[in-house]
């Protein structure tokens, strides 16, 4: 499971270190990277850095790990909790970019705390409501689970006033945990980004 | 007052003839050649709609003697089978509200005058053409088909501009903000001018300066042997307006010192529509250029210094807006006047970014180590593009909109992007150096120049600037805030002004 957590980590983040890995992992930073080490060990990744990235093996491997674990979903169930997760995404995305952009042309430069204040409560309530929805995906993919705890950090961050846990890149922004669950569940239904951004439901 | 010509009289009440016939007008008093126009004012609006939609036996003959005089005027015969006289059917209200009727242009066409059409002009096909337009037209705007006679063509296009003062819309349109339905619409018949004649004449437009970069320079289109609507159906491509200079210098001449007085009457950057023929110059219409941010800086500054403003009309001429678009980073208009195009989508981070495009992100990751500038295009983007698109210039996608990964992200790092370009569109620019402008959402050829975005490297900007902190000295505040500021300083003053007098 470990590893299909960390290689899935890999491909979505491109270049994995190790405390990424142990929040991907739901794991201790120094279990991380000794599961780093062993995965580099046996080729399926490279050093890059101080971090790791996914060799082609590395990616068979995945795609292999990847088929094993879609035998045992519940695609039935899975199809549901995309379905709810696709009306949710529209107004994640729309919070994500009211957070960005105060209109069409004007960024928002972080000036008006009241403005801020107000996406970050929509925020915070779309969390809450998504809480229910995020339980129903682990039931169906219990290897997702870790995705639990990275929303929670990043909202606790927030909340802390580190407000780069909004939508920065790399790191573990609440936005950032969105599109690699996102991700994830296009894989696991075996749809492609792409077909579904071209259906609007991954614009 | 049933009929009023243009150019008999120094002033014409706008209340009265309606804005296209004041501003021909406006345009002969300032000694500028208009082709001869009449209008039916307002007042015989009022009387068609007291005498239940009928037009009266005084204004069918009144008409009738106009027509006689625009034949005298421009030696032409209203149905005519020699030098054939066509008419243009404007409503024109006090004020411009929808639902007025549209302008019907070559009224005064049958098949006899297609005829001598083609002889005249020597075009078949744009005899035939300019028939088929006129039927179609007429029966769009006027509801019913074009008769043969060219008086009857001409008496329903005139019941029919009156008629549509009540139309619909506009009658919506007056409750809605509040207008009087008792001012009726003036309608103005204008001869029309042939710019397909012959070599000597042609169609074409004049800005008095450059409304890209805001140039002194006059600047515009000239289409040799053409009509309005070729310029518009771009079927032909104009040529500069050096060629008019070349091929009529004394047009050319009088177009340029028309502009200059239209510009400094006007106390603005004029807009001009002009038609030549067989070598003499006709103007159809003018107004205040429209004009990009850049433009309006140096407009004002310009007119300033020609002294067509003062500097508080100056200041006013710049709206807060086209001062942002300054400070931001964009591809300087002389080079994108001439730049070529290759793919448009919706902005999602604005600023200039330059580099050869690449569709992978290991090939972004390997060129920008080597020291290249890239600029990544993908379909749409995933979560492993973020290290590509952090070693990237500029982002580009095919698929996607301002919610999207690629628009998120490219806001985060800062990096110009424009998303959903269109599907196929970017695969074909791998390899080419590409300039992407994030706040426009334009991807050009070629490593373009960019504007100067800082009062340091824009004199006209500074001057402008310096203009604002005079009027509102003490001023904290960055450059919009200042120009807000003081053009409410200005505003009041007026005010100030106006209550003392």
């Amino acid at each position: 499971m470990i590893d299909l957590l960390l290689l899935q980590a890999m491909r979505l983040k491109g270049r994995l270190d190790a405390e990424a890995a142990a929040a991907c992992g739901a794991i201790e930073v120094s279990e991380a990277q000794a599961r780093l080490d062993e995965l580099v060990a046996v080729g399926h990744a490279k050093r890059a850095g101080t971090a790791v990235r996914i060799t082609p093996e590395g990616r068979e491997r995945l795609a292999a790990l990847l088929e094993e674990e879609r035998a045992t979903l519940d695609r039935a169930a899975l199809q549901r909790c995309y379905d709810r997760f696709t009306e949710v995404n529209g107004e994640l995305k729309a919070i994500i970019t009211a957070w960005q952009m105060k209109d069409a042309q004007t960024p928002n430069d972080h000036t008006d705390p009241e403005y801020d204040r107000g996406v970050l409560a929509r925020l915070t309530e779309l969390h809450g409501r998504f809480a229910p929805l995020l339980g129903e995906i682990v039931a169906a993919v219990p290897r997702l689970k870790p995705y639990a705890g990275r929303f929670e950090r990043a909202i606790t961050r927030i909340q802390e006033g580190d407000h780069s846990f909004v939508a920065r890149p790399i790191a573990d922004s609440y936005h950032t945990v969105w599109f690699e669950l996102h991700e994830e569940l296009i894989g696991l239904l075996g749809l492609s980004r792409a077909e579904e951004a071209a259906a609007g439901r991954a614009v | 007052m049933t009929l009023l010509w243009v150019g008999e009289h120094a002033d014409l009440d706008r209340e009265l003839v309606g804005g296209k016939a004041h501003s021909l007008n406006r345009m002969h008093a300032l000694g500028l050649p208009v082709p001869p126009a009449f209008v039916l004012t307002t007042e015989v609006c009022r009387r068609f709609y007291a005498d239940g939609e009928r037009l009266g036996d005084d204004v069918v003959s009144a008409v009738r003697d106009a027509v006689r005089e625009l034949e005298a005027r421009t030696g032409r015969v209203f149905g005519g089978t020699e030098r054939p006289l066509l008419v243009s059917v404007r409503s024109g209200a006090a004020q411009s509200m929808p639902g007025m009727m549209d302008t019907i242009l070559n009224l005064g066409i049958n098949s006899g005058v297609q005829a001598a059409l083609r002889a005249h002009v020597g075009d078949a096909a744009y005899a035939a053409d300019t028939h088929r337009r006129f039927r179609e037209q007429f029966e769009r705007v006027v509801g019913t088909a074009a008769p043969e006679d060219p008086w009857e063509q001409l008496i329903a296009a005139i019941g029919a501009v009156f008629r549509s003062w009540n139309s619909p819309r506009a009658i919506s349109y007056r409750r809605h903000h509040g207008i009087a339905d008792d001012g009726g619409t003036a309608c103005t018949v204008q001869a029309m001018v042939f710019g397909n004649l012959d070599d000597a004449s042609g169609t074409g437009v004049l800005f008095s300066r450059n409304p890209l970069t805001g140039d002194p320079e006059p600047y515009g289109e000239w289409l040799p042997r053409g009509q309005g609507e070729d310029v518009v159906s771009g079927r032909h491509d104009p040529l500069p307006l050096s060629a008019l200079a070349e091929r009529l210098p004394g047009v050319h001449g009088e177009l340029l010192a028309a502009a200059a007085v239209l510009e400094r009457y006007g106390k603005d950057v004029q807009d001009i529509e002009f038609t030549v023929e067989s070598g003499r110059l006709w103007l159809l219409q003018a107004r205040a250029a429209k004009r990009s941010p850049d433009a309006a800086i140096r407009f004002a500054v310009g007119l300033h210094e020609a002294g067509v403003l003062t500097e508080d009309e100056a200041l006013c001429r710049v709206t807060p807006e086209q001062l942002d678009a300054v400070f931001r980073p964009r591809v300087a208009p002389e080079a994108k006047a001439s730049a070529k195009l290759l793919a448009r989508g919706e902005p999602a981070c604005p600023g200039v970014g330059i580099g050869r495009v690449v569709l992978t992100v290991e090939e972004a990751e390997s060129l920008a180590d080597s020291g290249v500038d890239v600029v990544l295009a993908r379909p749409t983007t995933d979560p492993d593009d973020v290290s590509g698109m952090i070693v990237s210039s500029a982002i580009l996608t095919e698929i996607g909109g301002s919610t999207s990964h690629a628009a998120v992200v490219s806001r985060e790092l800062g990096t110009p992007c424009v998303v959903g370009c269109g599907t196929g569109t970017l695969s074909g620019l791998a390899g080419r150096v590409v300039t992407v402008d994030g706040s426009t959402g334009e991807v050009f050829e070629g490593a373009l120049p960019l504007a100067p975005c800082s009062e340091e490297d824009n004199p006209e900007l500074a001057t402008l600037l310096r203009w604002a902190r005079g009027r509102v000295p003490g001023f904290d505040g960055p450059p919009r805030a200042l120009l807000e500021a003081a053009q409410a300083a200005i505003a009041r003053d007026a005010e100030v002004y106006a209550a003392r007098r």
